[in-house]
């Protein structure tokens, strides 16, 4: 991990990485609820990166505009999530969304919506699962979405008084035949970290418990 | 997902396995058994789920369980990798794959999947990572319109991007400069088959660094759908570039180098007066310097690819190929002389030297044609001057040979006159005597006149033998006119002196001239004798005392009673233009002509001379050796080996004769004291030290060889002394005024010649 400072262990990042599987994969099943279509999402990577180094992940991949839907969550672990995708992408998830009946001035005019709704399924089937998972609450705002780039996402503009982590994931979407490509980051301090760390080790002690004990939601 | 085709499936033998949730139990076939270690029966009939975990390697436990916990929660789909222990205590490397259905409350109705052993990819894997980081290469994978490309953790870190497996094909592309065509995914790339080798200027996103790149790859038509997928290797090339752009400079500077290096050669090359050319064995020119053209007037490529046999004067080819061939024999030519024809007509003389080098002779020319000109000038000059010369002796002549001729012409004419009248008279008794008086005067006459002629005639020097004693007898008569009253003539004639080699012109103008020196030395008068007789020059003495090649000789003397010259003068008595003389009277290129002409035929000369006595003038002509006559090998003298280590004193001022002398003496086992004049001898006259024999020169300076023997004879009466004159044996100089216990040796002789005579009067010594 590239301008990474290791603070999970191994361990700790392959439990956390699971827990982002299962809650995407729970995503991907809302999702597909949704739109009514065939829907898969990849997780290649999970990343836990400074923000500057998460500004510059996304810049290295993307030199067009970006479009993010943001949501905020607390509870056993605070920060901020954010689903991002390059603006030719979200134009795809909106068409895949509405089923491809829309006009392009419809579309238009959807735009918005269709990217809040589709953020909000995913972060937060994503979060909840999570914290499902890890055996806590957590409560999340309202959707909202924003144009800009990586900078104006990870906050670099504000003075670093909290010192704060990313979580990084760069997500594939297959949505009914369209690929579309995006990012998940989820913006923590460090304090929210360490609980994070903390809900992880008891997640990984259960599971070293007998097998098959499953926690559904 | 990790990217695993059917076709890797079916390769490999794949177990199967299911997972029983309700039950909780774990089943598989054959190889699920074979490959956990376990029971084939057992496993068909299921075991317990833990049993997937338990003979998992302790460091890849726990991400399994994790792994399947996850399903259990939600996720879809399994694919982990991790070890088995292996029969022999080794492990081996398997992949799990499985997927899991749930119903429609999100409950898992099935989870199955398969377990592949992975060992070998994995050791490839392992080796293919080794070998990219070892060899600093990192692969890709692209498959046609994706947004990603697949690539190697080593490619990553080439690049400088987040080490990932998939990484956008924009990122990839964005390290690159803006004009530069994309490393992947380029038109580059749509050509099937191997794809081009391509250099690329990158700038690590990670830390701004510069580098190149280079990029080889494939494309082959086995995407999916039988798309195009392009395979690709990248490698850091930038050390070797940094090495490149050195070379690069260091060739340019050494261009340069060679450039500056070419660029004064070619100036020599260029503007060399001297003639440069480059032939092959064949004879042809294949480069030839500019100054070819200046000389012999040819433009470059009139002369190029033709031989240089087609240059050269007619007169010369013959010994220009002869040349040419010692050439190929490997000599080298230095100073060859021969002619060039040039353009014009004209023709120019070349002195060549050559070298070759393998296939390649390198000539060096040089137009002496100027040189030549001058020689001959200085030649023809010469010539003249030589014939001035006689023309100056002739004018000398002229007065008395004019008046002798009157005598002459009286003689006929007084004889036809007497006749006429005797005949009107009637008195024909004594008419053939006055007849034949008359012709004898006509002839001698027409003699004089012969004589006249030939001396005049223009002629180059001919050496040829000719009979000494004859030539002398022949000058008699013109050499009596030549003196005059005042000086007595005596030429000896040895009846046994050999035949020798000179120019008989050149040799009768020498001896004329001679004779004139003698005279204007002699204003009061005195005597000349010229006597011709046998002699050997030896090594020691022609090398070093005359610088004349040793053999036989025969020597001509001229000497006189005159004023004689003094050491100085006669060292630069030969010198051209040095005279004595009074202005106008005498070119004082004479001697220096008699001089030149004698060592031009074979011979020398020499002077030896006192002041107050006289001078004699010696002339060393070599010895014709009748092709009859077989060689004659003269035994050398043997010289008497004294042994008994006697003291000799040596006075002679000639240093190069005394230490002849000296040496000689010592070779033959004498003890040798020496001195360069008198006052020196008699340093070693007047001490304690014991002297056997006492050599002199006569014509010493100051105290003379006699006054020295004489001083010498107070102290030593018994002193034998052997005198040393340059003097020829008749010379009437050689005074009488040897005492017994007193010889004489003439210069030159043989170093035997002295030993004999050493020897000889120290053994009378000691008997006396």
């Amino acid at each position: 991990m590239s301008g990474a400072f290791t603070i999970l262990s191994e361990l700790e990042h392959d439990a956390l990485t699971e827990l982002v599987n299962i809650g995407v994969s729970r995503a991907a099943s809302s999702l597909r609820k949704m739109v009514g279509q065939h829907v898969t999402l990849s997780v290649p990577s999970v990343e836990v990166v400074t923000r500057k180094t998460a500004a510059a992940l996304i810049r290295e991949r993307e030199s067009e505009l970006l479009v993010a839907v943001r949501q905020d969550f607390e509870g056993a672990f605070f920060g901020r999530a954010l689903l991002i995708f390059p603006l030719a992408s979200s134009v795809e998830l909106v068409r895949a969304v509405t089923g491809d009946v829309l006009s392009a001035d419809e579309m238009k005019e959807m735009e918005s919506e269709a990217l809040a709704e589709t953020g909000n399924v995913v972060i937060n089937s994503c979060l909840a699962t999570m914290a499902n998972m890890l055996q806590k609450p957590l409560t999340m705002s309202l959707p909202q979405v924003i144009r800009g780039d990586g900078r104006l996402f990870f906050e670099l503009e504000e003075m670093d008084t909290r010192g704060g982590v990313v979580l990084f994931l760069y997500i594939n979407f297959s949505v009914g035949g369209w690929d579309i490509r995006g990012y998940i980051a989820m913006l923590m301090d460090l304090p929210s970290l360490d609980a994070l760390k903390s809900l992880i080790n008891e997640f990984i002690q259960r599971v070293i418990g007998p097998e098959g004990q499953s926690n559904e939601a | 997902m990790t990217r695993m085709s059917v076709s890797d499936l079916l390769a490999s033998s794949v177990g199967l396995w299911r997972w029983d949730v309700r039950h909780q139990t774990l089943s598989g076939d054959g190889r699920f058994a074979e490959l956990y270690g376990l029971d084939r029966l057992d496993t068909a009939n299921g075991l317990p789920a833990e049993t997937l975990f338990a003979s998992i390697h302790p460091e890849d436990r726990m991400r399994i369980r994790i792994a399947v916990a996850g399903v259990m929660h939600g996720v879809e789909t399994l694919s982990r990798e991790y070890r088995l222990p292996a029969r022999d205590g080794s492990f081996r490397w398997v992949m799990i794959n499985g997927r899991a259905e749930r119903n429609g409350d999100g409950e898992i109705i099935q989870f199955e999947g398969v377990l592949t052993d992975i060992t070998d990819r994995k050791r490839v894997e392992e080796r293919l990572r080794v070998a990219q980081v070892a060899g600093g290469v990192g692969t890709f994978e692209y498959i046609q319109g994706f947004g990603t490309v697949s690539v190697s953790e080593q490619f990553c870190r080439m690049i400088g991007l987040t080490v990932t497996d998939e990484v956008a094909l924009r990122a990839i592309n964005a390290v690159l400069p803006p004009d530069s065509p994309p490393l992947i995914g380029g038109a580059d790339d749509k050509v099937d088959g191997e794809l081009p080798y391509r250099e690329f200027h990158i700038v690590r996103p990670d830390t701004g660094e510069r580098r190149w790149i280079a990029r080889r790859g494939e494309r082959r038509m086995d995407g999916p759908d039988g798309g195009p997928r392009i395979i690709g290797v990248v490698f850091d090339i930038t050390a070797f570039k940094a090495v490149e752009d050195q070379l690069r400079s260091l060739t340019d500077t050494l261009q340069q180098r060679v450039a500056e290096q070419t660029r004064n050669r070619d100036r020599v090359w260029n503007n060399a007066l001297d003639l440069m050319s480059v032939t092959t064995e064949d004879g042809v020119l294949r480069s030839v310097s500019p100054s070819w053209t200046t000389v012999l007037g040819y433009l470059p490529d009139e002369m190029e690819g033709r031989n240089y046999i087609e240059f050269v004067d007619p007169e010369h080819l013959e010994v220009s190929r002869a040349a040419m061939a010692e050439i190929l024999d490997g000599a080298d030519l230095d100073g060859f002389e021969i002619q060039f024809r040039c353009k014009d007509g004209g023709a120019r003389w070349i002195s060549w030297r050559t070298h070759r080098e393998g296939e390649l002779i390198y000539s060096y020319g040089r137009d002496v044609t100027e040189e030549r000109a001058r020689a001959e000038e200085l030649s023809a000059a010469e010539d003249k001057l030589r014939q001035s010369q006689k023309m100056e002796a002739l004018g000398q002549l002229t007065g008395g040979i004019a008046h002798d001729f009157n005598n002459m012409l009286t003689g006929v004419i007084g004889g036809l006159d007497l006749i006429q009248r005797r005949i009107g008279e009637g008195r024909l008794a004594d008419l053939d005597r006055y007849m034949q008086a008359a012709v004898t005067s006509a002839q001698r006459a027409a003699g004089l006149t012969q004589r006249l002629l030939a001396f005049s005639r223009q002629q180059s020097l001919d050496p040829r033998p000719l009979d000494v004693n004859r030539l002398l007898k022949s000058l008699d008569d013109l050499l009596s006119r030549t003196l005059g009253e005042q000086v007595r003539l005596k030429v000896v004639a040895d009846p046994d002196v050999w035949q020798a080699v000179s120019d008989s012109n050149q040799l009768e103008s020498a001896i004329l001239n001679l004779a004139i020196n003698a005279r204007d030395a002699m204003p009061g008068g005195g005597q000349l004798i010229i006597e011709a007789r046998n002699v050997t020059l030896d090594e020691a003495y022609a090398t070093r005392a005359l610088d004349a090649t040793p053999g036989d000789y025969v020597e001509i003397c001229v000497t006189d009673t005159g004023h004689g010259m003094d050491a100085k003068t006669v060292s630069k008595a030969f010198e051209p233009f040095f005279t004595t003389k009074p202005i106008g009277q005498g070119t004082g290129l004479g001697l220096s002509m008699i001089y030149g002409f004698l060592r031009q035929t074979g011979g020398h000369a020499g002077i030896y001379s006192v002041p107050g006595e006289g001078t004699t003038v010696k002339m060393y002509l070599p010895r014709a050796i009748e092709p009859a006559e077989p060689a004659q090998v003269r035994p050398e003298q043997q010289a008497h080996r004294a042994g008994a280590g006697e003291t000799v004193l040596v006075v002679e001022d000639e240093d190069s004769v005394r230490m002849l002398i000296v040496e000689a003496l010592a070779e033959l086992g004498y003890r040798a004291l020496q001195a360069s004049n008198g006052d020196g001898a008699l340093v070693h006259i007047k001490s304690q030290t014991p002297i056997e024999l006492l050599i002199t020169d006569v014509g010493l300076p100051g105290l003379n060889g006699r006054q020295v023997a004489e001083i010498a004879r107070k102290t030593r009466p018994d002193l034998p002394v052997l005198f040393v004159t340059g003097y020829a044996p008749n010379a009437a100089v050689r005074a009488n005024f040897l005492d017994p216990g007193m010889e004489m040796i003439s210069k030159p002789f043989a170093m035997g010649e002295l030993g004999a005579r050493v020897g000889a009067m120290l053994a009378e010594r000691r008997a006396p």
